[in-house]
């Protein structure tokens, strides 16, 4: 492995951590206020393409060193997308089977993408009135695999698996510190299993405790695949509100206008929830005048182009000869 | 399960657990997700689909007579049998379930309280993919208890009069009008709104945190004293499509042990759809 020449002996060593940051981008065009430097971590450029690469090597090698995994048992997860993406891509590559439970709403990109990369899939139709107690049909669907097949499936859970949270603790705050030189102000994420929000914040606020946490999320009623409603997130165990200092709630519809105006303005390829999170970012510049921002990118747009085209009529028009 | 009226009806995981394999009792999964039974299930039981199994596969209506009969003699169910049913969000689909049982007259039939998610995440509890080996048994249901289903005209008739409860169980955005259905339903209205003089109470306000029943204290006070309904009237219940309306009337009937009350089954995409019917909205 040779970070500098960027030659690797297999993708699992191209895997983000402090000596192997994924970068971070200044944003230009699309800053209000100039004073306050805003950057991007683009975390779509890491080896399966999303965030999600960091919680599921540390939870997959966390189950292999426990022993759970090999002799036919494979995994199974319910996941939006993103999770099951880097998670079957992995486990394919180190020989195990892999179910992915996904929700109806999920992008068809992602869907096939998830059976491109290797998994099973098991689509359940997840948008039924929410009922107390119950979590979501996906979690319980890949609960009852894993339950009723232990000697074939081991779940990973990324809605309760600390690995999820540690895994930032080790890459994604030490990344963020050492790119900034310790100057980081503000942090601007989107909360899903609020792995990625606990775990750096709890590096970043153990070096400094007056950075500030802004957890952007989409309105009830949104489409944006991988992110809660703070209204649902009763099934994200990993959620600690004490290291969240902001909760803004940005109108969904905006995610997408967002990430188009930042393909066309500033160059980056971004997703819907980064579209999410720059709007939360813009609102806290508009008001905090000076800082330095870092803006966890989630995944880029490639995934999301049905969607796109649902929200952006233009899109759509003109596609046929 | 002590203070409700009729206890007899539910019973607890633990006894399910305790009680498995026994000759005389048959579990009978149906869930809102028709996948979820062949994900995994509880030893023994059988999985009943309520898209292809409890409706009828022509009309718009409950399974006959005699299609209930081979059902459930095909699933080796006896009338003298002691059935469990249980499933998905809630037992909504159980209920609905627990619902058809009663009006072809099975004598002794309860619901699992919780249902299958409360099972799932019980540690000392299992789940198969196995499915059993069942022998088929000669089913002669012991009657047909249609005064337990309430059907448009008499849902109509007390809209004008006043002289039943009707109580609708689905969410606030439906009763208001707001939306139709829940996202991504295919069973839906012409119309949003409800019926005219129908009390909105969720069917999700009967439930705890953990997806089992509150206590009858608490169900007493909230249908009978927050929202008024009247345990001296008959009552009516409905929602969509009848299986969220079953969970409240299995309620109503033996949690509370309100007389009479009916599941109206062909609910608002029946009566959302009726040209002329009044509806009300907000």
């Amino acid at each position: 492995m040779n970070h500098q020449t960027r030659v690797y002996n297999d993708v699992f060593e191209m895997l983000p951590d402090e000596e192997n940051p994924s970068p971070m981008v200044r944003i230009n065009r699309m800053n209000p206020v100039p004073e306050f430097q805003l950057f991007a971590k683009l975390e779509w450029l890491n080896p399966f393409g999303s965030v999600k690469d960091r919680a599921a090597w540390d939870m997959l090698q966390a189950m292999e060193r426990q022993g759970e995994l090999g002799n036919g048992r494979g995994l199974v997860e319910p996941t939006s997308g993103n999770t099951g993406i880097s998670l079957a891509a992995m486990a394919k590559a180190r020989g195990y089977h892999m179910r992915a439970v996904v929700p109806n709403k999920v992008p068809l990109e992602k869907k096939v993408l998830l059976k491109i990369a290797g998994a099973e899939l098991d689509v359940v139709n997840d948008a039924l009135c929410p009922a107390p107690g119950l979590g979501d049909g996906s979690i319980n669907i890949a609960k009852s695999h894993a339950k009723a097949q232990p000697k074939k499936y081991a779940m990973p859970n990324q809605y309760e698996n600390e690995q999820n949270v540690l895994a930032h603790v080790r890459t994604t705050g030490p990344e963020i510190w050492r790119q900034t030189e310790g100057r980081v102000t503000h942090l601007f994420v989107s909360l899903g299993t609020c792995g990625t929000v606990s775990g750096t914040s709890k590096f970043l606020k153990g070096k400094n405790p007056d950075v500030k946490v802004i957890a952007v999320q989409p309105t009830e009623g949104h489409d944006v695949p991988g992110l809660r409603n703070v209204s649902q997130l009763g099934v994200s165990k990993l959620f600690d509100s004490s290291l969240v200092d902001d909760i803004l709630e940005v109108d969904f519809r905006l995610a997408y206008a967002r990430a188009l105006e930042l393909c066309q303005s500033e160059g980056l390829l971004a997703g819907p929830s980064s579209g999410l999170i720059y709007e939360g970012a813009r609102e806290i510049i508009l008001r905090d005048k000076k800082g330095l921002g870092v803006m966890i990118f989630p995944d880029n747009i490639f995934k999301y182009t049905s969607n796109m085209m649902k929200h952006i009529p233009a899109l759509a028009a003109g596609n046929e000869a | 399960m002590a203070n409700y009226t009729h206890p007899e009806m539910l019973v607890s995981t633990d006894w399910v657990r305790d009680n498995l394999g026994k000759p005389g009792i048959k579990l009978v999964e149906i869930d809102v997700d028709t996948k979820a039974y062949d994900a995994g299930h509880i030893p023994g039981a059988v999985g009943f689909n309520w898209q292809t199994q409890l409706q009828d596969q022509v009309r718009r209506d409950i399974i006959d007579r005699e299609t209930f009969e081979k059902l459930v003699g095909g699933a080796g169910i006896s009338p003298g049998d002691t059935v469990v049913v249980y499933g998905d969000n809630n037992n909504w689909f159980a209920a609905y379930g627990l619902w058809l049982f009663k009006i072809y007259g099975h004598k002794d039939v309860r619901l699992m309280n919780g249902g299958r998610v409360k099972w799932l995440n019980e540690k000392d509890k299992s789940l198969t993919t196995e499915i059993p080996k069942v022998t088929p048994v000669a089913y002669k249901a012991a009657g047909v208890h249609l005064e337990l289903r309430a059907m448009l005209p008499e849902v109509m008739d007390i809209s004008k009069t006043g002289k039943a409860n009707l109580v609708d169980v689905r969410s606030p955005d439906e009763f208001s009008g707001k939306v139709i259905a829940p996202p991504g339903m295919t069973e839906t209205a012409q119309r949003g709104g409800h019926i005219p003089g129908a009390k909105s109470v969720p069917w999700s306000t009967a439930v705890a945190a953990d997806g089992t029943f509150k206590s009858a204290d608490e169900l007493q006070s909230i249908y009978l004293q927050q929202k008024g309904v009247d345990p001296k009237k008959a009552t009516v219940a409905y929602c969509r499509i009848g299986e969220r309306s079953s969970h409240t009337w299995f309620v109503l009937k033996y949690l509370l042990g309100i007389d009479n009350v009916k599941n109206y089954d062909g609910s608002w995409t029946e009566y959302g759809n009726v040209v002329a019917a009044p509806i009300e909205k907000g």
